[in-house]
């Protein structure tokens, strides 16, 4: 089978030779990434289809300028978080509901309002309920999250790039992406204890 | 000596994690980390966050879509080529 027997470099080079079955063994072996960053970012899987397919024909239309110095993973995952960035440009801008009350509470000395046991309560919600519950709860908060956190959120800690190559793709510094990763966590980390309403 | 509170150690927190904290700085959150219950069960917390959030949402493609993509690819291949 090709996809065992070559690398992706070596398909991509075939397939830019005009050989369909070789960019077919890359569709397969990708759509499923290319999927799942879409719909982490877009939250639905009709958007998130639009997306794979536009990543997938302009990377077909661009092979004889993938030069393989770089990963064609890496070339391809670039060219989806593009495509799913222009779908949320065009999406236009939505309200965005404020977190600032899910973010952790101090007294006056700086101290935790909380106790330990209310603190910990997200470390243990995986124990807590059933996996298509949490499913659904990580969805909500995801999508709740202003689209300045859940994109870098979504790339740095979800998909797990570099924060430099974080920084590179959403145009910002790596400072400013780890501040806003940082925000996001502690942001989804308080709507996931909502129900409870305790653990901030 | 760094004074470290509970507030301004989950402002340092991602910092510490990504391991671009000053040293001396690193070592008084740690400190204070180490004897501070509410802090260390913070920061269980703040770490479970991405990965339940990961697990939660590392969802495969319904079989259609899939179909919907080969059949949308192969036909702008057959048009292009």
């Amino acid at each position: 089978m090709a996809a065992v027997e070559s690398s992706d470099e070596d398909l991509a080079a075939r397939a830019a030779a005009g050989d369909s079955s070789a960019f077919e063994a890359l569709v397969a072996c990708y759509r499923e990434r290319v999927f799942r960053l879409a719909r982490r970012i877009l939250g639905n899987d009709a958007d998130a289809l639009d997306v794979a397919q536009e990543t997938f024909l302009s990377a077909y239309r661009s092979l004889g300028r993938f030069r393989g110095d770089a990963r064609f993973g890496t070339w391809l995952y670039r060219i989806a978080t593009n495509a799913a960035l222009q779908h949320l440009r065009a999406r236009g801008r939505r309200p965005v509901e404020s977190l600032e009350d899910y973010l952790p509470r101090f007294d006056e000395a700086g101290t935790h309002r909380r106790t330990p046991e209310e603190l910990r309560v997200v470390a243990r919600l995986d124990e807590e309920l059933d996996r298509e519950r949490l499913a659904e709860r990580a969805r909500e908060a995801l999508q709740r999250l202003p689209e300045a956190y859940r994109l870098p959120f979504v790339l740095r800690d979800l998909e797990e790039m570099p924060t430099a190559e974080v920084a590179e793709l959403l145009e910002v510094s790596a400072e400013v992406v780890r501040q806003r990763v940082h925000r996001a966590r502690l942001m989804l980390r308080g709507l996931l204890s909502e129900p409870a309403g305790v653990a901030r | 000596m760094i004074a470290v509170t509970c507030a301004r150690g989950v402002e340092l927190l991602m910092d510490y994690l990504e391991g671009v904290l000053a040293q001396d700085v690193s070592a008084a959150l740690e400190t204070h980390v180490a004897g501070c219950p509410r802090c260390l069960a913070f920061v269980e917390s703040y770490r479970a966050t991405p990965r339940l959030l990961r697990d939660a949402t590392a969802e495969t493609m319904p079989a259609g879509l899939a179909r919907s993509l080969h059949e949308f690819l192969a036909a702008h291949a057959k048009r292009e080529s």
